[in-house]
């Protein structure tokens, strides 16, 4: 079948260069129903079908472009009304002539001198239009008729915003923060984060890795700045503003009060719902507590952030494990609405190294490590420890037996540093704290006398061919055993959840890799008021799209709830369309002279550090905050799709 | 220092410069709006654009920092015709009656159409019903078709003033600032450094423009900080306050509520201008000399009937700090008491 299929995506258009079939990464098709005809964006035009008016998109563009245009430059505001209100006459068949040089020439100096992406990046489709589809204009022009109103999709992103599993606007809250505008800098992150404090300390940061300034120089530390100005309404004895909300009548049912379970309540909240959290511990938090150290993440943060989430009608009842407590039959018979399923990933994956079942003293797993020091215990006696694991698990055991008085503190990983997939601050923050590496090092036997673990015998490695991972494959060394002599040995090499508490009988489906089988997009389990989000929807992952999951469960909740069926909106599958084209490009030269160095929170000395649990990194200063929220280049990206 | 060139011309700047310093270091002009020596670079205005080699792109002088052997073109066709273009887009819905517009003169705006031969409205007038809107403060009115957005006022009233009561409403074509009443401080910062004639003063009616009247340099008697204040006098009346245009001071080139707005008593017919004395309830004019004569006699009785300490000083902010020092040395060396308090502020 011969299709119609034009791209100029990527491609200046003033050049006739080599055709990059980039636009063909583009779907075709919107959902089981549409085709997606054309897509306009911030570097061109993709189109499917002949037949759709790029006169009238590119009028829709343009005006969409200028709503979205924030004022504070002149080309953008003003060049963008003109351009559309010139399109706009064309279209009501009004255009002359004139009209089409002056759009070319006005479009080129909007994107040469807008402030920002919006005016940058606005008129680009125009010029591809003006270029690869003269004739429509031409004959808009010389046919003099009105051209009717297609029917489109708009959105706006940026590639920090659509990096993040929870799409925050991190254009808009950064600028709010250079603006000195911190409250309304929080209240634009808690329309996709309810735990601004938590995130800003601990996020894996996926929107630094998609950072365009870092293409010029350094990323901006959006991390540091959302805990700037959750630590700034702490410490200033502020409080958010909550709208007044009309409480609804269901009530939903919440398993585990982590950052999944606090955002779904959260997000129900805002909305009316009232909500019951079924938590285990006597904390908030979940993995988020006692599975991250508090000189990373200091538990008063946590406890008031879930705090704010109680405020919104949440009631978490601690120390009830669901299947031991309360069953899930239990939960449906309180007259829940809905439940979300959102348990943590507490369990410990076996290494397969001899000794670690024997129940020796001096073992222990990784997460119950964590979990006892988390509540205040030295749970394994002895001046050394050895910990297993190249993640951030296994840095925050040995980081906590440092600070546990171990004298000596060894990390054992049986790849080099460069395969592990620990946060590298992580890692040198390990160093300055004198916590010792051996790296190409396999544990294979636990050694024990009269129970007790005495030492590790491990095998030297050496790097083979890369695996599926792409990380190159360790192989280990035949006769190079070792031992190395220590007290504790403690492995913390993954984790996984445990979902015993669901029945078989209840008919929730699993997956085999131990979560919960639910829609990617919506969080329902079959059609059926039960959703699940976190570690126990995607195995153990990240604290931001735990929160994400939870988020957007709560939005489907409600809709379910309300219609009867929940759906994936418009919204959601426009932003799986974008991400599919890519919305950061790693080989952009962006148009700015770089040279401005990302501020680096300071740390406490490593000398004061191990002495005890106090939070190692201290946030940003006023001046810190503002100085590097300026450094932002406001790469807001808009996108319009014809269906 | 480094090594740059700008117009052909190499130059050394500061490792830390931006094009524009860098440039008016070394008496290289290059024209701006929006930007002000008191405030960090906005940005916002585009005029200062100017095309660095290696870049697709003009940038901005004012924002973009130097580098080791960059080289600088500010007056290319691109880049002249990107600031009549901005030009162009500023004069969209400006009124255009200098004639009658208090900052004829000293606007900004007026001098870049005059410098890049900007005659008329040549983009036309786009159709938004604009009106003087409500502002921040009574005391100046805002007229958002002269205002040009270059958000110098927003910036002086959060860096300088760290009053934050000022920001953009709305989007695109229809952006205007907009102010929050219940926290501004009619400090009139965002008066001094506007630009055009977006921002007047409501407080007089002057017969003619303030920046051409006559600027006579003093120190605000307000309080002890010693501000140096400009006031501009015609006729031998006192028609508006501005700062310095150079930092001076302890001021800096900057004023609140009171020294900027608070002049209406220098003329004001219940001044008092010569001593009165009171006398069987009713008070008479008397001269200098009779007045201290009597406060002199009045105190030397009291202290001699019933001690110094049955006397109290009580100086005001509005004296110097040379008076005020004169004045306790008076009690104290003088009278023999150290009775003596001073009001702090007005």
């Amino acid at each position: 079948m011969n299709r119609f299929f034009f791209s100029s995506w990527g491609r200046d258009p003033d050049k006739t260069g080599p055709w990059e079939e980039k636009g063909l990464l583009f779907p075709a098709r919107f959902d089981d129903d549409r085709e997606i005809r054309a897509f306009m964006g911030w570097q061109g035009i993709i189109c499917r079908d002949p037949s759709v008016n790029m006169v009238d998109m590119c009028r829709e563009y343009i005006k969409r472009a200028q709503q979205e245009s924030c004022g504070q430059c002149t080309p953008c505001r003003m060049g963008t009304r003109i351009l559309g209100d010139i399109l706009e006459r064309i279209c009501q068949g009004r255009g002359t002539g004139a009209d089409l040089p002056a759009l070319k020439s006005l479009a080129r100096q909007i994107a040469d001198a807008s402030r920002c992406d919006i005016g940058q990046t606005a008129p680009i489709p125009l010029l591809h239009a003006l270029r690869h589809f003269r004739d429509q204009f031409e004959k808009a022009v010389r046919e003099a008729a009105p051209i009717p109103r297609g029917t489109y999709l708009f959105k706006v992103t940026a590639p920090c915003t659509s990096a993040c599993p929870s799409h925050l606007d991190i254009p808009g809250y950064v600028e709010a923060v250079a603006q000195g505008r911190y409250e309304a800098a929080l209240k634009i992150i808690r329309q996709d984060c309810c735990l601004p404090g938590v995130v800003g300390r601990v996020c894996v940061r996926p929107c630094e890795a998609n950072c365009r300034r870092g293409l010029a120089d350094e990323p901006i530390a959006v991390k540091t700045l959302k805990r700037f100005v959750a630590d700034y309404e702490l410490d200033h004895g502020k409080r958010p503003l909550f709208p007044e909300i009309a409480r609804k009548k269901q009530r939903i049912a919440i398993v585990g009060a982590g950052p999944a379970g606090l955002a779904c309540a959260y997000y129900l909240g805002l909305r009316g719902y009232p909500t019951t959290i079924y938590e285990a511990l006597s904390e908030p938090g979940g993995m988020a507590a006692v599975g991250i150290p508090d000189y990373r993440l200091p538990r008063h943060i946590l406890r008031h952030e879930a705090h704010l989430v109680e405020r919104l009608g949440c009631e978490i009842r601690y120390g009830i494990q669901v299947g031991k407590d309360i069953s899930m039959d239990q939960i449906l018979e309180t007259g829940a609405a809905a439940i979300f399923l959102a348990s943590g990933a507490h369990q410990a994956l076996r290494m397969r190294c001899q000794g670690e079942d024997a129940g020796y003293e001096g073992f222990m797993t990784g997460v119950v490590f964590l979990r006892e020091a988390a509540f205040g215990r030295r749970p394994l006696s002895g001046e050394k420890m050895v910990v297993i694991g190249g993640g951030n698990v296994a840095i925050d055991c040995v980081r906590t037996a440092v600070r546990l008085g171990f004298a000596e503190a060894v990390l054992v990983y049986r790849r080099t540093e460069a395969e592990m997939p620990a946060d590298p601050e992580e890692i040198r923050d390990a160093k300055d704290e004198k916590v010792a590496f051996h790296f190409l090092t396999q544990p294979i036997k636990i050694l024990a006398k009269k129970g007790k673990v005495t030492g590790l015998e491990c095998l030297r490695m050496v790097l083979g061919e890369p695996d599926a991972s792409g990380r190159r494959r360790p192989v280990p060394v035949e006769g190079s055993n070792f031992v190395i002599q220590t007290d504790a040995v403690v492995p913390a090499i993954g984790q996984a959840c445990d979902l015993s508490y669901i029945p078989p009988e209840s008919g929730i489906p699993l997956t085999r890799w131990k979560t919960v089988a639910a829609d990617p997009v919506t969080f329902q389990v079959d059609g059926r008021p039960i959703f699940a989000g976190g570690d126990c929807f995607y195995g153990p992952l990240t604290l931001i799209a735990a929160i994400a999951s939870g988020k957007n469960a709560a939005r489907f909740m409600a809709k379910y709830l309300e219609k009867g069926k929940c759906l994936p909106e418009e919204r959601d599958v426009m932003e799986g369309l974008i991400q599919k084209i890519g919305v950061y490009d790693p080989q952009e030269a962006p148009p700015i002279i770089g040279g401005r160095a990302r501020i680096h929170p300071k740390t406490l000395d490593p000398e004061m550090r191990t002495a005890s649990f106090d939070e190692v990194e201290r946030g940003f200063c006023a001046a810190e905050a503002l100085q590097e929220a300026s450094r932002c280049l406001r790469c807001s990206r808009l996108a319009l799709a014809a269906l | 220092m480094i090594a740059i060139t700008i117009d052909n011309r190499n130059v050394l700047a500061e490792p830390q410069d931006t094009i524009l310093q860098a440039a008016s270091r070394n008496g290289i002009r290059i024209p701006t709006l929006c930007y002000h020596k008191r405030l960090s670079p906005i940005g916002s205005c585009r005029i200062c654009m100017v095309e660095v080699t290696g870049m697709d792109k003009p940038v901005p002088a004012c924002t973009t920092p130097v580098a080791e052997g960059m080289t600088v073109e500010t007056r290319t066709e691109r880049v002249m015709e990107l600031r009549r273009t901005v030009i162009r887009m500023m004069l969209i819905n400006h009124p255009m009656e200098c004639h009658v517009c208090g900052a004829s003169g000293s606007c900004a705006l007026q001098d870049l159409a005059y410098e890049y031969g900007v005659a008329a409205h040549e983009f036309g007038e786009i159709p938004v019903n604009r009106r003087v809107k409500p502002y921040a403060t009574p005391l100046i009115p805002y007229d958002p078709n002269k205002c040009v957005l270059c958000l110098r006022c927003v910036h002086a009233c959060q860096e300088i003033k760290g009053i934050d009561a000022l920001s953009i409403a709305l989007r695109g074509s229809l952006a205007h600032i907009q102010g929050e009443r219940s926290r501004c401080i009619s400090c009139g910062e965002c008066w001094q450094v506007c630009p055009v004639g977006a921002l007047t003063q409501a407080v007089t009616d002057p017969p003619t423009r303030i920046h051409q009247m006559e600027a006579v340099t003093t120190t605000c008697g307000y309080c002890g900080v010693g501000c140096q204040m400009e006031l501009r006098v015609m006729d031998g009346k006192v028609w508006g306050v501005t700062a310095p245009d150079d930092p001076e001071g302890p001021n800096n080139g900057s004023l609140c509520a009171k020294g900027r707005f608070g002049f209406d008593f220098i003329g004001h017919p219940d001044r008092l201008t010569v001593p009165l004395i009171r006398e069987g309830g009713r008070f008479r004019e008397a001269s200098w000399e009779e007045a201290l004569a009597y406060a002199a006699r009045k105190l030397k009785e009291i202290c001699a009937s019933h001690g110094p300490d049955a006397v109290m000083g009580f100086s005001s902010a509005r004296c110097t700090n040379e008076e005020n020092y004169l004045f306790q040395k008076f009690l104290r060396a003088g009278v023999g008491t150290n009775n003596v308090d001073h009001c702090a502020r007005l």
